[in-house]
């Protein structure tokens, strides 16, 4: 068996930036689409807290990364106008890099990119009705690389970015991604390289939204209390609509994730609201 | 309901140095290069994102035009992608 972790953690970009001036800076742009949000802002005290049990958490899923000692690792992500646009959205992308490469604030990040394993699961997608888009250039960005930062701060092993469309009307079902998720199960026990899988993002938030700072953490908890029972494979059933009046379309990236681990229970997992935007969450699965 | 030339707009002024250098300087001049319709054209010139939305731009992309706002130019969510 050559798949040797599972992970999900939340790509809100606030994890990253220093609490404080950044944090604020951060805020008040959001908040310029609802003001009205703005009086639930937390306090420096709260966002340094955030910021420390976020990297707590952090430490948990590298640490199991670690010790699984992957070759390669999978990046399950949504692009957020970087790399595609209205003229072309694709709803699931490989990238087929030599390298890839990303800012983010004072931050840069380099990668190898395993174009090998991203062509193999792109052929065996083509031969099982799942056909992919792909391309040989991608720019990474905060949906990778806040979490990269945390969990692959050296680029000690390539990555394989794989994209979903989470946010461009319209996204994928969670079956499918589900779906595209146990492809990749099936591919990834057929090489000889173990490989560990990490999907970005969520979870409940509604960013460039009039319900920016509205948090579903019911919702959010329900889905981690699922994935702690091994039962993602009953979120395929949910529908669009329920992923998304929780504002968890980013969830979609997980929902490959959970494709690829099966009925594998999650062995940890995470979960803080930001009271700015986001509900914070993480996850990790033994293979 | 989309516009894809009021998106192009928004992303363009987030990715582009060139147009967002452009806008700073003339935004009535930047928005010409774009086929926007008349009420497109209103709403970016109040700069309010509130206002963007029902035309029909991305929520995300609606943000962008407030790094055209004396307060924003400098916001560290222009230095990540």
């Amino acid at each position: 068996m050559a798949l040797s972790r599972g992970l999900a953690a939340s790509h809100a970009p606030n994890i990253l930036l220093e609490p404080g001036s950044e944090w604020e800076e951060f805020m008040q742009l959001h908040y310029s689409m609802a003001p009205q949000a703005s009086s639930s802002r937390p306090s420096l005290e709260s966002q340094k807290k955030l910021r420390a049990d976020a990297e707590k958490a952090f430490a948990v899923l590298r640490s199991d990364l670690e010790a699984s000692r992957p070759d390669v690792l999978i990046v399950v992500a949504n692009d957020q106008f970087v790399n595609f646009f209205f003229n072309n959205i694709p709803t699931f992308f490989v990238t087929l890099a030599e390298e890839v490469k990303g800012q983010f604030t004072r931050h840069k990040f380099h990668y190898r990119n395993h174009k090998e394993l991203g062509r193999t699961i792109l052929e065996a997608g083509l031969e099982k009705g799942i056909d992919f888009s792909y391309g040989e250039y991608v720019e990474l960005q905060h949906t990778q690389v806040v979490p990269l930062y945390f969990l692959l701060p050296e680029p000690k092993i390539p990555i394989l970015p794989i994209y979903v469309n989470t946010w461009v009307d319209p996204i994928p079902t969670p079956r499918r991604c589900y779906q595209v998720g146990e492809l990749i199960r099936e591919v990834a026990n057929a090489q000889r390289e173990r490989i560990a899988i990490l999907a970005t993002g969520g979870l409940s938030h509604f960013p460039g939204s009039p319900r920016i700072g509205e948090i579903d953490t019911q919702f959010d908890h329900k889905l981690l209390e699922i994935m702690r029972g091994g039962k993602g494979r009953t979120l395929a059933d949910y529908s669009l609509e329920q992923i998304l009046q929780a504002g968890d379309s980013e969830f979609l990236n997980w929902m490959v994730v959970l494709g690829t681990v099966g009925d594998a229970k999650a062995a940890s997992t995470f979960y803080m609201p930001d009271h700015v935007a986001t509900g914070w969450g993480f996850a990790s699965w033994k293979l | 309901m989309s516009s894809y030339h009021l998106n192009r707009f928004l992303f363009d002024l987030k990715m582009h140095e060139q147009l967002f250098n452009k806008a700073l300087a003339n935004v009535n001049e930047a928005m010409n290069q774009y086929d926007l319709t008349p009420e497109e054209k209103d709403a970016l010139a109040a700069g309010d994102p509130r206002k963007l939305r029902p035309l029909g731009a991305h929520g995300m992309l609606a943000l962008y035009i407030m790094r055209l706002h004396p307060d924003f130019r400098t916001n560290v969510y222009w230095s990540q992608k």
